[in-house]
């Protein structure tokens, strides 16, 4: 059984949310608050994007000088 | 037809930032970037406002042919475009005018008032952008188009406490010692603790209690936002830990000098208790100048003692994620907080911050990306000219007042045309480093004794010797363009954070996190000065 729940905020929203099946109110609160579905993907992609910046940095301003 | 018009705000702004791209390219605006000093920033300007306006046009273009899926293409990108230029363009605003004329008018008005506005109440873009989005959302509004967008704020303040790691090396903690990394631990851990046990006694919100004891205890904007999600905190409550954080600091940039000169306090002592007491590093740096602005050992102290708090974050997010488990009733093992509930982007942080330490972005010593260079190097030669002016001030002995050690640094300047280590040690760097910095030390005496009038010298003299200071302070490139893209993510984020803090939030949390906030930092102030007056003689910078 998923532990995931799918809550349709429509398209003026942002389309479809996933939220625990356990998520309390303040969970949906802080999730309604975010473009992600859930803190980990939002860390992770922040991790992946500052990592990408760094070498786009490093490459302009180290290796290619 | 119905679907361009829905677009309509994403052409508008896109068209804005096109037509200030070409206006800014043509140089029409020059005298006017000149006079708020931002004429540095036309190439970025330029090249931010053309991106960004050819995006949003593109992204309004495909938005109006094409219907609204649930794909992660609408979800992350066409959706929440028109909110991310929003934001960016407010972003843009307060860097490029808001926050250079805050700093002209209270140049201006420092006369007539006698204190620099902007210093006293630190109107950065950090302020300035939380003030912006607060009065947008609680005047206007924040506008349907935008609301997807401004949710992006959190994602992208993250982005920037990634990149704060990358400014902070090993080596700082190295230059501290084992001693003083204890006080400074043993004071930001306290601190912690303490304000958590008053947000228990006055029975407030976990949240809000978690997010001020992260922000005390460390320090400011930083480890408010990293701590934030591990607490769940909300906008307000981290708007509320950031004013309460810069209202303790700017009764502390009054009196902690004042405190320190009538006890009669060395340099070391008020550098370490500055750099321990006050939370926020540029009201660190003007209490340390106001102190004492000759000898910059205490801003030295100050600023390293400031900045190893920053290190602590990832302990202290370990910390509270156990507190926050335990008080809301979570049964949590070892497992569970350092591997479900540790924060991944606090190991971006760390995972920026050992990339850091091994050089890949400046030679490991450096400090926010400056570091010192006394090798042998073309550039760093004072110019003919300047060699004349020393060479006759020399012979002629009109540098008075100076000890042996600064006269020998003076002349070894003038003896090989920079400042560098001896040549025949050339091939052993530990030593001829050593060398370097301690006459660069020396010739940084000279100025300070010059400024108090201690040694008498031309100005002309005086130049040559800030010259070739300046010379061998580098700074690193990669770092400052870091360092400038995570202005940009935190200046972005919390105009987007001040959106989400609406009057009726901010009266619904109250004055209690002001009253523990001041509770915390004056027991703070007060213990840490005990402990270094008495404990702290000397710090010796390695």
């Amino acid at each position: 059984m998923s532990n995931k729940i799918d809550v349709d905020t429509g398209s003026d929203g942002k389309g479809s949310h996933q939220f625990s099946a356990q998520a309390d109110t303040q969970e949906m609160e802080e999730r309604a608050l975010s473009v992600f579905s859930s803190e980990r993907n939002e860390d992770i992609t922040a991790l992946v994007f500052t990592l990408i910046t760094t070498f786009v940095v490093l490459l302009f301003t180290k290796w290619m000088v | 037809m119905s679907e361009a018009r829905n677009n309509v705000p994403l052409f508008v702004m896109g068209g804005i930032m096109l037509v200030y791209a070409l206006i800014v390219n043509t140089g029409s605006l020059l005298p006017l970037m000149k006079s708020i000093g931002t004429h540095k920033t036309m190439d970025l300007q330029v090249t931010m406002c053309f991106i960004v306006g050819i995006l949003g046009i593109l992204t309004g273009i495909v938005n109006s042919i094409r219907k609204p899926q649930n794909t992660l293409l609408d979800r992350f990108f066409l959706q929440p475009m028109a909110g991310v230029i929003l934001l960016l363009a407010l972003a843009m605003l307060v860097r490029w005018y808001l926050e250079p004329w805050v700093i002209i008018g209270s140049k201006t008005l420092k006369p007539v008032i006698g204190f620099g506005i902007y210093k006293v109440l630190n109107l950065n873009y950090v302020v300035l952008g939380l003030l912006v989005g607060v009065l947008i959302t609680n005047t206007v509004g924040i506008p349907n188009f935008a609301a997807s967008g401004v949710k992006t704020a959190r994602f992208v303040l993250k982005m920037g406490v990634i990149l704060l790691g990358a400014r902070y090396s090993f080596a700082e903690l190295a230059k501290l010692g084992v001693y003083s990394i204890w006080l400074v631990g043993g004071f930001v851990m306290g601190t912690v603790f303490l304000v958590l046990w008053l947000g228990n006694m006055f029975k407030q919100p976990k949240s809000m209690t978690g997010v001020l004891s992260a922000g005390m205890g460390v320090c400011g904007v930083s480890a408010t936002v990293a701590v934030a999600p591990v607490v769940r905190a909300k906008s307000e409550e981290m708007a509320y830990t950031i004013g309460t954080i810069l209202s303790f600091g700017i009764i502390c940039m009054f009196v902690f000098p004042t405190v320190g000169k009538l006890v009669g306090m060395n340099p070391t002592q008020f550098g370490a208790w500055a750099g321990t007491g006050i939370l926020n590093s540029a009201q660190v740096a003007a209490a340390a100048l106001a102190f004492n602005a000759v000898d910059i050992a205490t801003l030295k102290v100050a600023e390293i003692f400031n900045i190893t708090r920053v290190l602590f974050l990832p302990i202290i997010v370990l910390v509270l994620a156990t507190w926050f488990g335990k008080e809301t009733g979570q049964k949590l093992s070892f497992k569970t907080v350092v591997i479900d509930k540790f924060p991944i982007f606090i190991l971006g942080f760390l995972l920026l911050f050992i990339m850091s330490s091994t050089g890949l972005f400046s030679p490991p010593s450096h400090y926010k990306g400056k570091y010192i260079d006394v090798s042998y190097n073309d550039r760093t030669r004072i110019t003919d000219q300047e060699w004349s002016t020393l060479d006759e001030a020399l012979k002629a002995g009109a540098v008075k007042g100076a000890d042996a050690t600064e006269m020998a640094a003076l002349e070894d300047l003038h003896k090989q045309h920079q400042i560098a280590g001896n040549f025949d040690d050339r091939n052993n760097k530990a030593v001829f480093d050593k060398v370097g910095r301690e006459r660069m030390t020396a010739l940084e005496s000279i100025l300070a004794q010059h400024k108090a009038k201690k040694i008498e010298m031309s100005k002309e003299v005086t130049g040559v010797v800030k010259h070739a200071l300046k010379q061998v302070h580098k700074k690193s490139k990669t770092i400052v363009t870091l360092t400038d893209c995570m202005i940009w993510f935190f200046a972005f984020g919390l105009i987007g954070l001040g959106m989400q803090i609406t009057k009726y939030a901010m009266a619904q949390a109250g004055g209690w996190p002001l009253v523990m906030g001041i509770i915390a930092g004056v027991t703070k102030a007060v213990l840490s000065f005990f402990v270094v007056l008495w404990f702290v003689k000397e710090v010796t910078l390695n």
